[in-house]
C-alpha cells in the first residue's frame, strides 16, 4: 500500500485540538466590567441586547471559539471609536486605553496558544487551479485542461486556498483518477517519430464553419486587394444561391479575404474547422486581418482599428461548437485598408478548433433584409487568412514522456516476442471534423526496459521528488515499487505497470497537499508556499535546488526568487487567481446587463474590463506603487474599447496600455474600474448596498455585519420612479439597519456615479418615463430606447463625519488615508498565500510587515517582499 | 570507316522505324470519343474544363463545341476502363471527371434525340453574376428526365434548355428553378 499519510496528519490535528483547548483554558481575560457598566450596558445588557450582545453575561474563557471572536469585535469597536456612539459621552482615554491594552494582550495571548498548538493553516489540498498548473507543469503541458472537470472547490476568507473550503470527497477522488488517466493519456509517447507537423492554410468562409452560409446571404462579402471580389459580387436584393456548388466551384479557396459585418450571435459561431485538433501540443497560429467601411456595396476605408477575437473552441458531440469559446486567445487589431499580421503559439488540446469572431464590430445582421449587403452601410473586419501549423515539438519523445520514461526506447511491442505480456492499450486516433489527418499507423510502439524494477526505481526516484514536491524517503518509493512488481508479476507490460504506478503518486496525498509542518517551514515546504503564490504552481528546479541546499533560509535569496518569480510570465497566474478572488473577477460572468437598459455591452468589452484590472495590478507590482493606487489614480491601463466607454480620447487597437488620465478623471483606482463596478452590480441595477460592502470588505478589510434575518432587502426600481436612495433613506429609519448602513452607504452613494457596467452616469437609466437619453460613446450601430430617470446624488457623510459631494472627493478622503488600504491587501495576500485566515495574534506582525513596507515607500511589490519575509508566511 | 557509318546509319533508320512503327502501335490504341459533357453551361466553363482535363493525364481533350455541349475526348478505352461495355465506359469517365472537378463536371451519353426534335426553352431569371450560383440553377435543371442540354447565365439573365416536349415542359423546368431559390424574372421564387 501507499504510505498512510493521512492517518499521520489526522493524528497530528487530534493533537493539536488537545493541546490546543488545554493551553487556551489558561487564557482568561482579566475582569472589564466596572468599564462596561460605566459605559456600556445601558445599550449591551440582558434586556436591551443591542446589536445582539449582552456584555453582563459574556463569558471571559477566550478558549470558546464564539467568545474570542465578540471580545475581538468588542475589541474593534473601541479602538476605532466607534463604541460608545457619537451621541453618548465618552469615556476618559486613560480608561479606554487601560481597558484596551488588557483586552488586547489577553486576546494575543489566547490566540498565540491556540496557533502554536494547532498551526496557521490546516491541512489542505491544491485547489482545482493549483492541480492543474502543477500537472501542466510537471509535464511541461502548458494547455493541459483539467480544472473544468474537478469539483469546484468552496471558498472561505475570500478565497478557496483556505483548508475550511477545501474539503475532499469520493467524487474529488473519482475525478483525480480521471484526470490522472488523461495527463498521462497526453505525456506518454506511442509512436518512435513525433506526430507530422501540418500547415494548413484556412479562409474564414471553409466548409463548416458558418461564415459562408452567412456571407452568401449578405452578412459579409469577398474581397481582393481590399476591393469587391469580382467573381463574388455582394448579396443585394438577390443572395447567393446554393452554398454547396458554390463550394464545389471553389468559391472560398481562391484565397480572397473574408469580410463579416456580422457579430457572433445565437446562430452564428464562426470558426476555422479546417483544422480540429487529433495531436494535443503546442500550435503556431498565424492570422492576417484589415478593418473596412462598407457603404451599400462599396469598400471604403474604415472608422479606425477594429478588434478581432481569437478562440479556442471545443466542439461537442455533435461537431457544432457551443456559444461561448472554451477560452479567448485574445483580441487583435484590424488596420484600416491595411492587413496586419498577428502570430502567437498556444497549446490546443485534442478536438479544440480556432474560433473567430468581430470583436469591436455591433450586433448587425443583413441575412433578413431585403436588399442585403447593398442595403448595409457600416464597419466590417476581413480575415485573410488563417494559418495554423503544428504540432510542434522541440524535442521527441517530449519532455513529457521523458518525466515519466527517461530515455529508454520507444520499440515496436510484439506479442511473439512478449510471451504472457499484455500489450499496452491505444486509444484509436481517427479524423475528426477538420481536413487534417492523423498519421498513418506505424504499429503498436512502448517503451522498453531490459531492467524493468532496476529502471522503474531510477524513474521514481527522479520524478517523485518533482511531483510531490520535495524529498521523498525510500520507503516511499519502496512502496510504489513493490506496487509495479505487482502489476509486472499481474502481466502487464512495463509501460501500463508504470502507468499504474504514475496515476497512483498523482492521486496520492504526497501529490495532492501542501505538505506543511507546523511551527517554521522547512525549506521545501517554504519553496512550495513561495511557488504556490506567486505563479498558482509548483516550484521549478531552480527553487527546489535552493531548498535542497539550504540556500532558501537566506533573506538575500528568498528576496531574489521573489524577483524571478514576479518577473515570470508564470506570476499571471497569481494575478488571476487572486484577482479573481480578492476582487471577485470570476463573477465577471455572473449575470448579463439588461439589453434595454445597456445595449452597449459585449463580451468584448467585458473582457476588456477584466483585461483592465489584471494590467492595472500588474502595473502597481511592476511599478511598486503605494496603497492609494488602490483607489485613485492618475492613469488607467485602457484599450480603445473601454476608453470610449470611460469616454476618454486617443487610445486605438485593441492592446491594453497605460493611458494617463485627463484632470479631474475618476478613472484608474480599482473602485472605480468597470470589471468591479460589474461584480458588484445585477444587470439591470445598482445599490449602494452591496458596492459600499465590496469597498468596506474587500478594500478596507471591514467587512459588515450579516443582514438581519427579519428585514426585507431593498429592491431597486427600474422603472425610474424613486431613487435608491430615497428607499435606503426609509430603511435606515430603522433603527436596526441603520448603524451597519452608516458604514457602507456612504462608498456606494458615492459609486452610485457608475452604472452596472462601469459607465459614468449622471442619471438613471430608465426603461419607463424620462428624458430622451443622448448616445454618447455607443456605436451609432446600436439602437437605444432607454430613457434617462432621476438624477443620481453621489454624495455622502463617512462614519467620521467627512463629507464627500462625489466619486472623486470620496477617492480623495480614501487616498488621503492610505493604511487601511495597505493594511487590507496585505491582510488579503496573507490569506491567499497562507491558506489561512489571518488571526488577532497576526495583529502585531501584520504591523511589523505594514511598518517594514511604509519603511521602504510604501510600494505594492515591496509589500509582497515584505509579507514573504514575514514569520507568517515562513512559519505554520 | 565508310562501312562503319553505313552501319550506323542502317541501325538508326531501323530504330526510327521500328519507333514509328511503336508510336503507331500506341496511337491505335488510343481512340478518339465524342460524349456530351455537362456542366457546360456558359462559355466560361470552357477553361475549366482544360483546366479540370489536366488533372487527367491520360485522357486528352480535343474538341468542345459550346453549342451542343459535345466534346472530343482521345484516350485508351481498354486501359482506363478494362472489360468495359460502353455504357461503363461513360460511366467510369464521368466519375473520374466528376471526381477531378468536385462534381461540377461530367460526362453523358450524345443525345440520340435528333436536334430538330429538341424544343428551346428560355427561363429569364435573376440573379447575381457568379458562376457558382449559375451552377446551381443549372444543376436544377439539367438532370430533369428530358432535358437533353441546359446553360445558366445570370449575367445573360437567362437559363435555357433543349427539352424533348413529350417528357417534360416549361412548368416543370420553372418549379425546378423555383426549388433551388433561383428568381425567375416574373418575381416569382
Amino acid at each position: 500500500m501507499i504510505k498512510p499519510f493521512s492517518h499521520r496528519n489526522c493524528f497530528r490535528q487530534i493533537c493539536c485540538y488537545l493541546i490546543m483547548m488545554t493551553l487556551g483554558s489558561g487564557a482568561v481575560l482579566a475582569d472589564p466590567m466596572p468599564f462596561f457598566q460605566q459605559h456600556c450596558t445601558v445599550c449591551h445588557d440582558a434586556g436591551t441586547k443591542s446589536g445582539g450582545l449582552d456584555l453582563t453575561s459574556l463569558s471571559s474563557d477566550l478558549a470558546i471559539p464564539e467568545t474570542f471572536s465578540k471580545w475581538v469585535k468588542v475589541h474593534d469597536r473601541l479602538a476605532s471609536g466607534e463604541m460608545p456612539p457619537k451621541k453618548q459621552p465618552r469615556p476618559p482615554a486613560d480608561d479606554v486605553k487601560g481597558l484596551l491594552d488588557n483586552l488586547h494582550q489577553s486576546l494575543i495571548v489566547a490566540d498565540r496558544l491556540r496557533l502554536e498548538a494547532a498551526g496557521r493553516t490546516g491541512l489542505r489540498r491544491l485547489t482545482r487551479a493549483e492541480y492543474e498548473n502543477t500537472v501542466r507543469d510537471l509535464f511541461d503541458m502548458p494547455g493541459l485542461a483539467l480544472a473544468g472537470e474537478l469539483p469546484a472547490d468552496g471558498s472561505a476568507y475570500g478565497f478557496d486556498k483556505n483548508s475550511e473550503a477545501l474539503d475532499i470527497s469520493h467524487v474529488n477522488l473519482t475525478k483525480y483518477l480521471e484526470a490522472a488517466d488523461h495527463a498521462l493519456d497526453y505525456a506518454i509517447a506511442t509512436r518512435p517519430d513525433p506526430p507530422m507537423v501540418q500547415k494548413r492554410r484556412i479562409s474564414l468562409c471553409n466548409s463548416g464553419g458558418f461564415v459562408a452560409h452567412v456571407v452568401l446571404n449578405g452578412d459579409g462579402v469577398l474581397l481582393v486587394d481590399k476591393k469587391i471580389d469580382p467573381e463574388f459580387p455582394p448579396s443585394g436584393e438577390q443572395g447567393h444561391i446554393d452554398e454547396g456548388a458554390h463550394e464545389r466551384m471553389g468559391t472560398f479557396e481562391r484565397g480572397s479575404s473574408v469580410g463579416l459585418f456580422r457579430h457572433e450571435d445565437e446562430s452564428l459561431s464562426p470558426y476555422f474547422i479546417d483544422h480540429v485538433t487529433i495531436y494535443p501540443g503546442r500550435y503556431r497560429v498565424r492570422t492576417s486581418l484589415f478593418a473596412f467601411q462598407w457603404d451599400q456595396g462599396e469598400v471604403l476605408p474604415a472608422r479606425g482599428t477594429e478588434a478581432a477575437r481569437l478562440s479556442v473552441v471545443q466542439l461537442t458531440g455533435d461537431g457544432r461548437g457551443g456559444q461561448h469559446p472554451s477560452y479567448v486567445l485574445g483580441y487583435f487589431d484590424a488596420p484600416s485598408l491595411q492587413s496586419q499580421e498577428h502570430e502567437l503559439i498556444t497549446w490546443l488540446n485534442y478536438n479544440e478548433l480556432i474560433g473567430f469572431n468581430t470583436a469591436s464590430l455591433a450586433p448587425q445582421a443583413n441575412y433578413y433584409k431585403k436588399k442585403r449587403a447593398m442595403e448595409f452601410t457600416g464597419p466590417g473586419i476581413a480575415c485573410d487568412w488563417l494559418d495554423i501549423e503544428g504540432p510542434l515539438h522541440d524535442v521527441w519523445p517530449p519532455i513529457s514522456h521523458r518525466r515519466l520514461f527517461g530515455e529508454l526506447p520507444l520499440v515496436e511491442f510484439k506479442a511473439a516476442d512478449n510471451p504472457n505480456v499484455r500489450a499496452p492499450q491505444r486509444k484509436n486516433v481517427r479524423q475528426l471534423s477538420g481536413k487534417n489527418r492523423p498519421d498513418p499507423n506505424l504499429g503498436l510502439f512502448t517503451v522498453r526496459s531490459e531492467d524493468p524494477m532496476k529502471d522503474a526505481d531510477r524513474l521514481l526516484a527522479e520524478f517523485l521528488p518533482k511531483a510531490f514536491r520535495r524529498p521523498v524517503p525510500d520507503t516511499v518509493k519502496q512502496d510504489y515499487l513493490a506496487q509495479l512488481a505487482v502489476r509486472l508479476q499481474a502481466g502487464d507490460c512495463f509501460e501500463t505497470a508504470m502507468r499504474w504506478v504514475y496515476r497512483a503518486a498523482l492521486c496520492s496525498p504526497d501529490f495532492l497537499y501542501h505538505i506543511e509542518q507546523t511551527g517554521k517551514l522547512d525549506h521545501d515546504a517554504l519553496a512550495c508556499r513561495l511557488s504556490y503564490f506567486l505563479w498558482n504552481s509548483m516550484p521549478d528546479e531552480r527553487l527546489m535546488d535552493l531548498a535542497r541546499t539550504g540556500e532558501l533560509a537566506h533573506p538575500d535569496v528568498i528576496d531574489t526568487e521573489v524577483e524571478r518569480l514576479l518577473n515570470d510570465p508564470k506570476s499571471q497566474r497569481f494575478i488571476d487567481d487572486f484577482l479573481g478572488q480578492w476582487l471577485k473577477l470570476r463573477q465577471i460572468a455572473a449575470n448579463d446587463p439588461d439589453k434595454k437598459l445597456y445595449p452597449e455591452f459585449n463580451p468584448y468589452l467585458q473582457d476588456s474590463m477584466v483585461a483592465e484590472t489584471r494590467a492595472y495590478f500588474r502595473e502597481l507590482i511592476t511599478r511598486n506603487l503605494d496603497a492609494s493606487y488602490l483607489v485613485r489614480s492618475d492613469f488607467a491601463m485602457l484599450n480603445e474599447k473601454l476608453a470610449v466607454h470611460y469616454g476618454i480620447q486617443g487610445v486605438s487597437g485593441s492592446q491594453i496600455r497605460r493611458v494617463a488620465l485627463p484632470e479631474g478623471c475618476p478613472r484608474g483606482g480599482f473602485i472605480t474600474q468597470a470589471a468591479v463596478l460589474k461584480v458588484t452590480a445585477n444587470g439591470t441595477t445598482t445599490s449602494p448596498v452591496p458596492r459600499g460592502a465590496f469597498v468596506m470588505d474587500r478594500l478596507l478589510g471591514q467587512p459588515p455585519e450579516p443582514p438581519p434575518s427579519n428585514v426585507a432587502a431593498v429592491e431597486p426600481d427600474v422603472r425610474g420612479t424613486t431613487t435608491i436612495r430615497e428607499q435606503l433613506e426609509k430603511h435606515r429609519a430603522n433603527q436596526v439597519c441603520a448603524s451597519c448602513h452608516a458604514k457602507f452607504d456612504p462608498p456606494g452613494f458615492a459609486l452610485e456615479s457608475f452604472d452596472v457596467i462601469g459607465g459614468f452616469r449622471t442619471r438613471y437609466r430608465s426603461i419607463g418615463d424620462g428624458l430622451p437619453a443622448e448616445r454618447g460613446g455607443i456605436d451609432p450601430a446600436i439602437g437605444i430606447s432607454f430613457k434617462l430617470g432621476p438624477l443620481v446624488d453621489p454624495q455622502g457623510e463617512l462614519p467620521d463625519d467627512r463629507r464627500f459631494q462625489d466619486i472623486l472627493e470620496f477617492q480623495r478622503l480614501l487616498a488621503t488615508d492610505p493604511d487601511p488600504l495597505l493594511r487590507n491587501l496585505a491582510r488579503q495576500l496573507i490569506v491567499y498565500s497562507t491558506g489561512r485566515q489571518v488571526a488577532f495574534g497576526d495583529r502585531d506582525e501584520i504591523d511589523s510587515i505594514i511598518a517594514k513596507t511604509l519603511k521602504n515607500g510604501g510600494g505594492i511589490r515591496t509589500l509582497i517582499h515584505e509579507i514573504v519575509q514575514s514569520r507568517l508566511f515562513q512559519s505554520n | 570507316m565508310r562501312n562503319g557509318l553505313q552501319g550506323y546509319s542502317f541501325a538508326f533508320v531501323f530504330l526510327l522505324v521500328a519507333g514509328i512503327g511503336l508510336a503507331d502501335e500506341k496511337l491505335a490504341e488510343r481512340s478518339t470519343l465524342k460524349h456530351q459533357v455537362t456542366g457546360l453551361f456558359s462559355k466560361d466553363r470552357i477553361p475549366d474544363l482544360q483546366k479540370t482535363m489536366q488533372k487527367l493525364p491520360d485522357i486528352e481533350l480535343v474538341k468542345i463545341d459550346f453549342d451542343t455541349s459535345e466534346a472530343e475526348f482521345r484516350y485508351d478505352a481498354g486501359k482506363l476502363f478494362p472489360n468495359a461495355t460502353p455504357d461503363q465506359i461513360v460511366e467510369q469517365f464521368d466519375n473520374l471527371l466528376r471526381n477531378a472537378s468536385r462534381h461540377t463536371f461530367g460526362i453523358k451519353p450524345i443525345c440520340k434525340t435528333p436536334r430538330e426534335k429538341l424544343m428551346l426553352v428560355e427561363i429569364p431569371v435573376v440573379g447575381l453574376d457568379c458562376k457558382a450560383c449559375c451552377l446551381a440553377a443549372y444543376e436544377a435543371i439539367y438532370k430533369l428526365e428530358g432535358v437533353e442540354r441546359a446553360t445558366a447565365s445570370f449575367k445573360d439573365g437567362l437559363v435555357t434548355a433543349w427539352i424533348d416536349s413529350e417528357k417534360t415542359d416549361r412548368t416543370k423546368l420553372e418549379a425546378a428553378l423555383k426549388q433551388r431559390n433561383v428568381t425567375l424574372k416574373d418575381g416569382s421564387q
